[in-house]
């Protein structure tokens, strides 16, 4: 060729092109057509290759939204349970909330040696006035009610053994709700409805007298349905035996609800349209819910469109219950009082981290709907900072008040319930009132019938202790008792204390060893006369950086037995003192169950403590006083308690 | 022409290939999938994954079904310790060292076979998973609670830790469910 432009393709001084040579000087034109061609289609087949794998992934994930293969599907993909890309733990919403660190520690990590229980040790755990079948396992408190003269109290019950299961409704009366009466049980496990569990059910008293039990059964296949029950002898006052209605189940879960979240109704309420109404919780992923059925007759229900109450990331609502209080009088309201001079408690126990929440806020009959006062409260604050679960209110009539019942757990080994025989008690039955001091709490308080139960009393007035000392309380028996205690701190040292921001939890706290200026102190209780065992029961106060003190009640289970099976953690929360007030706790202590009331029923705390040699006449009670500055001045109260004599009920 | 058209037809069938073998993948039941999601969020993957593989039923099981399989292993797990350990009580041994054996029967008959695991069964088929969540926590503390009995010469270490690392690995699946 001649020469060329080498940047132009100006033609050939020659004329135009020729025609094109032989064919194997076309070949290597097309040869390279096709190289490229094929290189295109290949680049082109790994990216759609690509691109289905990530949409693949992702599908696994969220729904399925992918419009590119949705042509090329045969069948679309089988949507079972949806797992969460996250572990559904709970999380922490910190102390500010009033939540206390959630702990999975039950013991103290690997040293958990099986503690040698003798029977000595494992018998002197039943409790003299506290609620307990003579044997076997107990749970949720359900159905309380007082009904012509007597209270009413069933119970989630296994009769066959000291762990969960087989689950039917236990039974028994008292007319001072301390002094109980065992019944046969209420109703068992007969009905295809339920044959898996009688679970648990609230008891709603008509204004004609009749009584309206909605219970959860458990079916066949393990369908969560809420089923009505009713007395068969209204005439019989210990309301003996139960009739199941003939159309049981009244209610399967609605669509959107799956089969295994529906359960816990509660005591209906009234309003002015001339509808019974209750609510039960579920979830919708990991959404807690309230939904609110209305009934006239307690057959047939609609449910209402919206829901009472919702909190995303909390998980199933368990026990849910909804009742009013009063803004301004000191007693209790009926379920279904409404007005301008009440507030409505929404209450739920949190599956995920078996612990009871309570918000306040306004309820709109007419609109079914519920408001909390806080905004920002979330699920809530606690009832109680230790163990105390799936708990249920009932209105008291004869009394004006509004009772608490909560299910307090064992805390040891399921080995030792099983060796024990028993499992669980419930916590003393205690009055709720709305705090009209502070407004965003509730009281908590036992009832004035556990006062019956006191005997010989001992006072103890003005005590001082010292920073760093522990003063023995010379009573003559300390494993029932009634203490009413109140504490004062030195001006001075308050005054002094050098402000911290370190945030004070008591679950993350060393105990009663970790010594603060201005705490802790308070009592040593189930503790041995050498302190090898010890259950401390405290104030802490810590000076933020603002100056202001904040107030801490914990109980330190962390030495309160040799056993190393139990649980050791420390268990506590935040206590709101207002201006002037002295510090001051009840503590109820019954064997094996240790129930703190601090500040009038602020803040309260069940126990359970199992020691090994503080046992029987080796107990004692101790002042302590563990702060590095601060004297503090006690005056005390003890009762020695009786026993209520819990006993099968026995016609005469 | 005809090479590039033939070179064309080639390419086209190897994309229908492709692309119907990745269908194909996401056409089949998802539970591999499951499967390892679900044991990722346990302490032991592998301990996870073999376990719940082992038992055909993991192909078309929910979580609920996985935590069964789970325990299922717990139980199967600690019957045969339960039987090596009566073995080694036939032998002679030194007091402290039968005590401790006699205690871990006590801790693996009582405590895991007895209530953990028949509780954990229900509360799973039945829909309450909080009490097998408490369950299945109890077993993994029953095994420390036997290992620690023969302070430091335990003849079981090796049974125990797997008991424990079972228990735990159930645990987390039941978490998952709550």
């Amino acid at each position: 060729m001649e020469d060329t432009l080498p940047c132009s393709y100006s033609p050939l001084p020659n004329g135009p092109p020729t025609i094109e040579g032989p064919l194997d000087k076309r070949r290597p034109r097309k040869k390279a057509t096709l190289i490229i061609f094929s290189g295109l289609l290949l680049l082109l087949l790994l990216a759609l290759f690509v691109a289905i794998t990530v949409g693949d992934y992702r599908n696994s994930h969220n729904v399925h939204e992918n419009e590119n293969d949705e042509a090329l599907l045969a069948t679309s993909e089988p949507s079972s349970v949806s797992i969460p890309s996250e572990p559904v733990h709970s999380v922490s919403r910190g102390v500010s909330a009033g939540v206390s660190e959630k702990s999975n520690r039950v013991f103290a990590d690997h040293n958990a040696i099986s503690y040698p229980w003798n029977n000595s040790m494992l018998s002197w755990q039943r409790t003299s006035f506290h609620f307990q079948p003579e044997k076997n396992w107990m749970n949720d408190p359900n159905g309380p009610m007082f009904y012509k003269g007597w209270y009413h109290f069933f119970y989630q019950y296994n009769p066959n053994g000291a762990v969960w299961g087989d689950i039917v409704w236990g039974h028994a009366v008292s007319t001072d709700l301390i002094h109980w009466l065992h019944l046969p049980l209420a109703m068992v496990a007969d009905q295809w409805y339920d044959i898996n569990g009688v679970w648990t059910g609230s008891a709603t008293v008509l204004p004609n007298g009749e009584v309206v039990m909605l219970y959860t059964g458990s079916t066949n296949e393990s369908v969560q349905v809420q089923n009505l029950a009713y007395p068969a002898n209204l005439s019989d006052p210990l309301l003996i035996d139960w009739v199941k209605y003939s159309d049981n189940p009244v209610l399967l879960p609605p669509p959107g609800i799956n089969k295994n979240d529906f359960r816990d109704p509660t005591t209906a309420w009234y309003t002015s349209d001339g509808k019974w109404k209750f609510a039960i919780g579920s979830r919708v992923n990991t959404t807690g819910i309230t939904l609110v059925y209305h009934t006239k007759d307690f057959k047939s229900y609609e449910r209402l469109d919206g829901l009472l109450h919702s909190v995303p990331d909390t998980g199933m609502w368990e026990c849910v219950d909804f009742y009013p209080v009063s803004k301004t009088a000191g007693k209790g309201l009926d379920t279904s009082v409404t007005g301008p001079g009440v507030k409505h408690v929404m209450k739920t126990s949190l599956d995920n981290d078996r612990q009871d929440y309570y918000a306040l806020g306004i309820y709109d009959e007419k609109t079914d709907t519920w408001v909390p006062d806080n905004p920002n409260i979330g699920i809530g604050i606690r009832y109680d900072y230790g163990i105390f679960y799936a708990s249920k209110t009932f209105y008291d009539e004869q009394k004006e008040r509004r009772v608490l019942w909560g299910w307090i757990g064992e805390s040891d080994s399921e080995f030792a319930d099983m060796k024990k025989g028993w499992a669980s008690v419930q916590g003393i039955p205690r009055t709720v009132l709305l705090d009209t001091k502070t407004g965003s709490n509730l009281l908590q308080w036992p009832v004035e019938e556990v006062d019956s139960l006191r005997l010989s009393g001992k006072e103890f007035d003005k005590v001082e202790v010292k920073a760093g000392s522990v003063v023995p309380l010379d009573i003559v028996s300390a494993t029932q008792l009634d203490i009413v205690a109140e504490f004062e701190l030195d001006k001075e040292a308050l005054e002094r204390t050098a402000q911290s921001n370190v945030e004070f939890s008591c679950g993350n706290s060393r105990g009663a060893a970790q010594r603060g200026a201005l705490g802790p102190f308070g009592l040593l209780v189930l503790a041995d006369e050498s302190l090898s065992e010890q259950t401390p029961v405290y104030f802490y106060i810590a000076k933020g950086t603002d100056g202001n003190l904040t107030t801490f009640f914990c109980v330190d289970q962390s030495r309160s037995s040799e056993a190393t099976d139990v649980n050791k953690q420390i268990h506590g929360g935040y206590v709101p003192v207002l201006k002037d007030e002295k510090l001051s706790v009840r503590l109820l202590v019954d064997h094996s169950i240790v129930e703190s009331f601090v500040q009038g029923g602020r803040t309260c705390i069940t126990s359970r403590i199992y020691p090994t040699k503080a046992i029987y006449g080796a107990a004692r009670l101790f002042l302590f006083n563990n702060a590095t500055e601060a004297t503090v001045t006690t005056s005390l109260k003890i009762w020695q308690m009786n026993s209520a004599f819990i006993h099968p009920f026995r016609a005469k | 022409m005809r090479t590039l058209v033939f070179i064309v037809l080639v390419h086209v069938v190897f994309q229908i290939i492709f692309l119907s073998s990745s269908q194909c993948a996401r056409l089949s039941p998802n539970d591999d999938n499951l499967i390892e999601q679900t044991c990722k969020q346990t302490p032991n993957y592998n301990l996870c994954i073999s376990s719940l593989k082992s038992d055909p039923k993991s192909a078309t099981a929910d979580v609920a079904g996985l935590a069964l399989i789970m325990v299922n292993v717990l139980n199967t797990t600690t019957t045969q310790t339960l039987i090596h350990i009566n073995s080694l009580l036939l032998q002679s041994q030194r007091n402290e060292v039968k005590e401790a054996l006699l205690s871990c029967v006590e801790n693996y008959k009582t405590g895991v076979l007895t209530a953990d695991v028949p509780v954990s069964i229900e509360a799973l088929t039945k829909g309450n998973p909080k009490f097998a969540d408490q369950g299945t926590q109890d077993a993994a503390n029953e095994s420390n609670s036997c290992e620690e009995g023969f302070s430091g010469n335990s003849p079981l270490t090796v049974e125990n830790t797997n008991i424990n690392n079972v228990a735990k690995v159930a645990n987390a699946i039941v978490k998952l469910l709550l």
